[in-house]
């Protein structure tokens, strides 16, 4: 492992916010590839997660790391588009992920929109309270493999419901696979929303869609 | 500081509880009917009843919970399901007179579901109404502005006591306790500053201020660098500075402690410090409080 890389990782994963940043710079300054450079995030990114599995690290430090991560994205990702779009090539497809309408949680979220974009995966995130329109329209647009559906109020179950009707009453349904997730979702809510699958936390999200459009070979 | 003691509704009979889902999964009517008593003993004043998903699939399961709380506490109970048709069953379940006559609370109705303020014409009911929300355009949209709080209180406040003659007294404002782990928008300090201005409202006078207290210190290790137990302490530190701001009722669990902390508390200036702050300042500061 190069110094440099191991430096980059350990300021992410010990929460040296200012360090990594301005390494993660100098890097991109002196020529460092930058899709090396977010794939070594993405490592970072990985001990972090399963430091807070494991009761190491909790909620902000997972915080942390997606605005660190924000930020090195911020400046790898023109360069990465300067290079050629590779970016585009690399994704291994794309989620169309949103809270359902009259549910206004993202925490969950968004830790899942980050979870899956640093896996390689394109997330069009549609925010908060998304009207079922919104979902159709972005699926038909974006052509995703994947819906995400979020909500943690109770009532989030029936809009869940109503927006995977919808999106086969638009004859999408047998493009798309569909996992909600976010507060007490189990398999009962998963029959009940006719959804394919529930996940309880971020890393169900990211199994799940590896099991559907699969994961890169190598990192 | 002298306080008037908080109303607490207990909130274990919710499958977000580990012990509490493994209740429901067996259908253990006399395991929930314990919870119940347990709760009641520890000084509840409610039983909050919220079954999950089970409330739409099973809904004659809610009536068989309700029936076995009822016949193990005599407190008033709390139905926690925001639609109609499952508090209609709820509200038509309820013996009052099991609760010493005292009515039952509907938990809750939104700006964006005025619609289940109809529920009140089933039986006369104590209502919280969560003022974390606004209408908008049609849509429900989030509050980050304390003014916008105060705001949904008000307007649905006014509806309640204008259209449907509810007491001042039978109003509970939910004003939504974000956790503290994720604020990085300071909405604690929101709801913090809304209540204020509820509180400071003439013709709000005699109505309650109520918040899902647990939320607070979640996600969260357990203690704090001083050794206190952090998720309690953050927990006290809102109710310490909440209380004198009028919010004198929580959504908790009856055995902790919710009692105000010392002026001096490490964990009471943290928590104001940081709910001051927002993004990843609000975050440097939290872990703070548990890594040196």
């Amino acid at each position: 492992m190069s110094t440099e890389r191991k430096t980059l990782i350990n300021y992410i994963v010990e929460m040296a916010e200012d360090e990594a940043n301005a390494l993660a710079r100098k890097m991109l300054d002196n020529g460092y590839d930058p899709l090396e450079l977010l794939s070594h995030c993405r490592e970072a990114m990985d001990i972090v997660g399963s430091r807070y599995e494991q009761g190491e690290y909790f909620l902000p430090e997972l915080m942390m790391a997606g605005e660190m991560l924000n930020d090195i994205s911020g400046i790898a990702k023109p360069l990465i588009q300067h290079a050629g779009g590779e970016e585009k090539k690399k994704s291994l497809g794309t989620i169309v992920l949103g809270t359902v309408y009259g549910d206004l949680h993202d925490i969950g979220k968004n830790i899942v929109t980050f979870m899956l974009e640093i896996n390689g995966y394109e997330v069009i995130d549609l925010g908060i309270d998304v009207p079922i329109a919104e979902f159709i329209s972005a699926i038909e647009e974006h052509e995703p493999q994947v819906v995400a559906l979020s909500g943690f109020l109770t009532l989030a179950f029936d809009s869940m419901k109503e927006t995977v009707e919808a999106i086969t009453a638009a004859g999408l349904r047998n493009k798309v696979k569909i996992m909600i997730g976010g507060g007490q979702v189990d398999e009962a809510i998963m029959f009940h929303t006719g959804a394919d699958a529930f996940g309880l936390n971020a890393l169900t999200a990211v199994s799940l869609c590896k099991g559907w459009m699969g994961e890169e070979a190598t990192t | 500081m002298t306080q008037q003691k908080l109303k607490i509704i207990g909130e274990r009979v919710n499958p977000g509880f580990r012990s509490t889902k493994a209740l429901f999964d067996n259908s253990d009517i006399d395991g929930i009917q314990l919870l119940a008593k347990k709760q009641q003993d520890a000084g509840a004043d409610y039983i909050n009843i919220n079954i999950g998903s089970r409330a739409l699939t099973d809904i004659g399961f809610m009536a068989d919970v309700i029936k076995g709380i009822q016949d193990a506490v005599d407190i008033p109970l709390s139905f926690d399901f925001p639609s109609f048709d499952v508090q209609k069953i709820c509200l038509e379940t309820y013996d009052q007179d099991k609760a010493g006559g005292q009515k039952p609370i509907i938990n809750s109705i939104s700006e964006h579901r005025e619609d289940m303020m109809d529920a009140l014409s089933i039986r006369p009911s104590k209502v919280i109404i969560m003022a974390s929300e606004r209408l908008e355009d049609g849509a429900g949209k989030a509050n980050k502005k304390a003014e916008e709080v105060y705001g949904v209180a008000r307007r649905l406040s006014e509806r309640l006591i204008d259209k449907f003659n509810l007491d001042r007294d039978d109003i509970i404002i939910d004003i939504s306790i974000t956790t503290l782990a994720s604020d990085t928008e300071g909405l604690i300090r929101m709801a913090l500053d809304g209540m204020a201005l509820i509180h400071n409202d003439s013709d709000l006078k005699g109505v309650h201020m109520i918040g899902g207290i647990s939320n607070v210190g979640m996600m969260l290790p357990k203690k704090a660098v001083d050794g206190s137990p952090l998720k309690n302490s953050i927990e006290r530190a809102f109710t310490t500075l909440a209380c004198p701001q009028g919010f004198d009722m929580v959504l908790g669990t009856p055995w902790h402690d919710y009692s105000p902390l010392q002026e001096d508390h490490f964990v009471l200036n943290k928590f104001k410090e940081i709910i001051d702050l927002k993004g990843l300042d609000a975050l440097r500061a939290l872990r703070s409080l548990y890594k040196l």
